[in-house]
């Protein structure tokens, strides 16, 4: 099953054009790894598929599940299935990380026509997942990444992306800051929530350290906004080798 | 916060925000704005010595009460409307309004059956529990809360007066305690607020109708929580209400307060005085949550709301804790203060106010240090939409005989939107070497960085908007009472709506 | 009320804290004459000019670029500034011009009312330094309005260091890219009221005001300063540090005001008092007053006595508790004289703050 259909998509941030003609299909229980160059477009290309206001599409169109993705909010994309997990995972002074999920969770749920969780159930769910990647509990209490290190607000995004259980993760620069321990936990956590025949994934790298954790069915290598060499897993060992200034000319 | 309720305190963040988005969804604007239909008695309109007496045998005061009253209303004959707030205020004809109205009913009820069904009906829709086996606000296994219902100029229900009677605690409407308890009122009242202190107070020494009169003996823990709900019906009418809280040696007390009005194009005038007296060891927890109507998206109608709360801290460690959700109101000039005459005494004022349309507030506190360690924090949060202005004004004063006093205030502004304005006006008086006074502020907009990674998660923009907004405020918010709480997140929520994108 | 002087009363807002009840009587009085000016002078190398009771003496002065004569020195309504009257100094300086040393400005009062009017016009890229020094005893009272093209950058360092009493008014005007900073150091035996107004008036301009005030005795210092940012990406700095004794009082009332369209803008305000007696007093206003949504303001004031776990640290390492006071205090103080660009001008200003502080 198709999940994730872009096609000759084309996007521009401040009138400069970014992504210029790309196309990409993604099915249903694969891992898609992009990588590239900085400046290639790489994080355009999340924050585009995010609706991230400033990142404007001056063409192409993107299907997800059978939806046009583009004529959707931001808010609508996440209760369609799509989680955006960030290379900079956002501040929210006050706001703590499980009032947070569970407002953002039950939001999604009630779009979904899905019945809201109780305090409890959501705590419990919460819990676990922490548990699961390794988050102290009591950062579940603290407001959303506050005083979080580069490495623990990876993992809260992890433990976000495990409490709301998307259909397709697009994991932008996930591997950025992280320490090797941090890197496994990361990668170990896409393996357990991900990977599964109805989901996917679209890793967004620039090193293929992260891939020595996470195996991608598929990279793809991203260049001048548009996808420019595509192959199995073989292809990120080969641009740790030569670089992309070969790959890409 | 007790045990035993269905909300655990892990829980109540969250929980609190679900019941501020459920009531987000339910109301679209000012859900209070709606009048009730009864008979009212009115005083004849404008203001003169005749109104002062009507007032005053209305509620068959002891002769020393119309004395001051008379006193009070002379006084301000004399005065002028203070013109120093950031405020925008266009004169007010005191002439042009009622200064008394009162539902129209048996002189005295001998049990809330006889209470006029409309005017039942208006507490029950406001959610307000007049009959003593509902709780506040609809919140399941919350504990009792005692209410005083002030309904335009008088009181129309008390409730739970009898088992706060056998802790002592007496609490009633202040008509009711200038006949009952005259000493205990003539001895407190206007000692803290003096007649004279302001044109708006004195204003309310001459004609206020009604309100709250609490005293809490020595050694006595409230047992539950007291409050008094505000409402404003009658058109045309100003409420002054009066509120004095006791609170005697060793003694504790919460009190709650919430204000409605209806939606109606005119302004109307709210006058009150708040005293609060707290001796040796004693301890008032003082919450308000302020929403009378705020007027219409053009700016039409509206409460201006004049009040002066200030709390007298005589004994030794006594403390008093001003915390107000201030999400209502045309025009707001309000500043609860703390006289910190006592030892060791404790002040302290936590605040939220919020102005969006054309709404304004000139809102802060004093805290006057005069007892030796005496201690005071004061966090304000203001935020501003719209083309609001909404400012936070504060004082704090160190004497010279006051050693080791410390004082921190916070003040931090939020904008939401480029027509709006935010300011902060501290004073800061210092006459004792030895204090330790810190102040500092901030002013922020919501990031749209904030808000993308909020919705990426699925909220929608305003969910996203009030969720940072509690955020923001949730130093203060924390402060409330859980019942408070449910309802103060609400209003913010409902109050910023339509205010970004 | 102040019969012909016709001064603000404390209810006005902007006087709150003030005391003028002196000047009705230094105002009537007769200067006294000449007055030793020998070692007032810091001895910047440039063009200097010396005023005696608010006249020019072309004898000792050397005026440079300064013309001497009629000035628009802008101060409005200003009760005191509009007393200055029309007559000082004038600096007028063309685009990309400016005295490579700084201009040194000698103001002497000998018993009775001094005033001088002053305008300063920079075009663009212009740039100039400043120094001021007001001695001797009487009213000091100038008014000045300053005016500053695209990217002209203005230096004013003053110290107030005689009796009686002073009134500085300053407005200035900033086009884009310019940038002014005045620092004022109030180490003298007299009252002073200090009133900045700056107006950023183009985008990415810089405005700075703040200075030391030292007061001991009855003295009172009574700082007023408003930065109105008035376009966009603009950046101000108010950096106060009060020190009172005896029976002194420091007030400082510093504002900053961010206009509807002044988006981008960067404004920092800090207020520190010390109390060094307990019958003195500290004053402090920082007011931030913001239409725009998109600022970064912030301000922070405190008030208190030395930092008694410094003290005790000193002690410890072996400094006696005087001299421990005395250190913290010049650290404290010195803050607010670090922004002076001319080291001589620096060192100088350093020293008077010193000598009060020893005194």
């Amino acid at each position: 099953m198709t999940m994730l259909n872009i096609e000759n998509l084309s996007a521009e941030v401040g009138g400069k054009t970014i992504l210029n003609g790309l196309s990409l299909s993604i099915n249903a229980g694969e891992i898609h790894a992009i990588m590239g160059p900085n400046g290639a477009g790489k994080s355009t290309l999340a924050y585009t598929l995010g609706g991230r206001p400033g990142y404007e599409v001056t063409g192409g169109s993107v299907r997800f599940l059978g939806e046009d993705l583009l004529a959707k909010e931001p808010h609508e994309r996440a209760a369609a299935g799509l989680f955006l997990g960030f290379q900079y995972p956002v501040e929210i002074p006050g706001v703590s990380n499980v009032q947070f999920l569970r407002s953002a969770l039950n939001a999604q749920r009630v779009a979904r026509g899905q019945a809201e969780l109780s305090g409890g159930d959501f705590l419990r769910l919460a819990r676990a997942q922490a548990d699961a990647l390794g988050l102290a509990q009591d950062m579940l209490k603290r407001p959303v990444n506050v005083g979080f290190s580069g490495g623990e607000k990876k993992r809260n995004e992890m433990v976000q992306m495990g409490i709301i259980d998307p259909r397709l993760a697009i994991l932008d620069e996930t591997d950025s800051g992280l320490d090797i321990d941090a890197l496994r936990v990361v990668g170990h956590g896409i393996n357990t929530i991900m990977r599964k025949p109805d989901r996917a994934v679209l890793l967004i790298t620039h090193y293929q350290r992260l891939l020595d954790y996470v195996k991608p069915d598929f990279v793809h290598v991203l260049a001048g906004g548009r996808i420019v060499r595509s192959g199995g897993a073989e292809l990120a060992l080969e641009l740790e080798r030569e670089g992309y200034g070969a790959l890409a000319a | 916060m007790s045990d035993g309720t269905t909300l655990s305190k892990d829980d109540a963040p969250e929980l609190r925000d679900q019941a501020a988005r459920d009531a987000a969804d339910k109301a679209a604007t000012y859900e209070w704005g709606f009048v009730s239909d009864l008979e009212q008695e009115f005083a004849p309109k404008g203001l003169n010595e005749d109104i002062v007496r009507f007032i005053s045998a209305k509620k068959n005061e002891p002769a020393w009460m119309l004395e001051w009253r008379l006193k009070a209303f002379r006084m301000w004959q004399g005065m002028t409307a203070p013109d120093w707030a950031k405020l925008n205020v266009p004169p007010i004809d005191y002439q042009d309004a009622y200064y008394y109205a009162a539902p129209k009913q048996k002189p005295s009820l001998s049990s809330l059956d006889e209470l006029d069904p409309e005017i039942r009906r208006t507490y029950e829709k406001l959610g307000i529990p007049i009959e003593e086996q509902k709780v506040l606000a609809g919140v399941e296994g919350a504990r009792k809360v005692a209410v005083d219902a002030v309904f335009d100029s008088v009181s129309v229900a008390t409730t739970f007066r009898e088992e706060l009677k056998k802790a002592g605690v007496i609490f009633l409407s202040i008509s009711e305690a200038i006949r009952e308890y005259p000493e205990l009122v003539r001895k407190w009242l206007g000692k803290v607020v003096p007649i004279h202190d302001n044109y708006f107070a004195t204003l309310n020494s001459a004609v206020f109708s009604d309100g709250t009169f609490v005293y809490v003996p020595e050694g006595v823990r409230c047992p539950m929580e007291l409050s008094t709900y505000f409402r404003i019906n009658a058109a045309n009418t100003g409420q002054f209400e009066r509120t004095l809280i006791v609170c005697d040696k060793g003694a504790y007390v919460s009190y709650l307060e919430g204000c409605t009005a209806p939606q109606r194009d005119e302004n109307q005038l709210h006058a009150a005085v708040v005293e609060l007296v707290a001796l040796d060891d004693a301890e008032i927890k003082y919450s308000t949550v302020q929403n009378w109507y705020p007027g219409d998206a053009e700016g039409r109608g509206g409460i201006y709301n004049f009040v002066t709360k200030r709390a007298l801290c005589q004994g030794r460690n006594s403390k008093v804790s001003w915390t107000q959700v201030e999400t209502g109101s045309a025009v707001t000039w309000k500043y609860p203060s703390c006289v910190l005459a006592g030892e060791n005494s404790v002040g302290e004022f936590y605040s939220v106010a919020v102005t969006n349309n054309h709404q304004q507030a000139d809102t802060g506190t004093k805290m006057i240090h005069l007892g030796k360690g005496s201690r005071s924090t004061i966090v304000s949060k203001g935020i501003s939409a719209g083309k609001s202005n909404n400012t936070y004004r504060g004082l704090v004063r160190v004497g010279p005989t006051a050693e080791g006093v410390r004082n921190f205030t916070q003040c931090d502004s939020l904008l939401l939107g480029d027509q709006c304005g935010a300011h902060t006006v501290p004073y800061i008086e210092v006459r004792n070497p030895s204090a330790q006074i810190e102040h500092e502020a901030t002013t922020s907009k919501i990031s749209d960085d904030q808000l993308f990674y909020a919705m990426s998660r699925g909220l929608d923009q305003e969910a996203a908007v009030a969720l940072i907004v509690n955020g923001f405020a949730r130093e203060v918010l924390q402060q409330l009472p859980m019942e408070f709480a449910v309802e103060a997140q609400k209003l913010l929520g409902i109050s910023l709506e339509g205010s970004v994108g | 009320m102040n019969g012909v002087l016709d001064l603000p009363s404390t209810h006005d807002e902007a006087w709150r804290w003030s005391d003028l009840s002196g000047l009705p009587a230094l105002a009537g009085a007769r200067p006294g004459g000449r007055a030793p000016t020998g070692e007032l002078w810091i001895g910047c190398g440039g063009p200097r000019l010396l005023f005696i009771d608010g006249a020019y003496r072309p004898e000792e002065s050397d005026p440079g670029p300064v013309t001497v004569g009629p000035a628009e020195a802008g101060a409005g309504d200003h009760p005191l500034g509009r007393l200055a009257g029309h007559q000082g100094w004038r600096l007028q300086l063309a685009r990309d011009r400016g005295p490579a040393a700084t201009i040194e400005i000698v103001h002497v009062a000998t018993g009775g009312p001094a005033h001088v009017a002053a305008e300063i016009v920079m075009d663009e890229d212009a740039q100039a330094s400043l120094v001021e020094t007001f001695a001797g005893e009487g009213w000091h009272n100038v008014a000045r309005k300053i005016t500053l093209g695209r990217a002209a950058r203005l230096g004013i360092a003053r110290r107030v260091l005689g009796g009686g009493f002073a009134s500085l008014t300053d407005t200035a005007s900033l086009a884009a890219g310019a940038s002014l900073d005045i620092a004022t150091l109030a180490a003298g035996s007299g009252d002073s009221r200090l009133d900045t107004r700056l107006t950023l008036e183009g985008g990415g301009a810089y405005g700075e005001a703040g200075g030391a005030l030292l007061a001991r005795g009855a003295q009172r210092h009574d700082a007023n300063a408003v930065l109105r940012h008035a376009a966009a990406g603009g950046t101000s700095r108010q950096l106060w540090r009060s020190v009172a004794d005896d029976r002194a009082t420091c007030a400082v009332a510093a504002r900053v005001e961010v206009a509807r369209d002044a988006q981008k803008t960067d404004a920092e305000q800090s207020l520190k008092g010390l109390l060094l007696a307990r019958t003195a007093t500290i004053n402090a206003k920082p007011e931030l007053e913001i239409f725009a949504d998109d600022v970064k303001c912030a301000h922070g004031a405190t008030v208190g006595e030395l930092d008694r776990n410094a003290l005790f640290y000193l002690a410890s390492r072996g400094v006696p508790p005087v001299e421990a006071k005395a250190l913290l205090t010049r650290a404290f103080v010195a803050d607010a004289l670090a922004r002076i660009g001319d080291e001589a001008v620096r060192a100088a200003f350093l020293a008077d703050a010193e000598a009060w502080l020893g005194a």
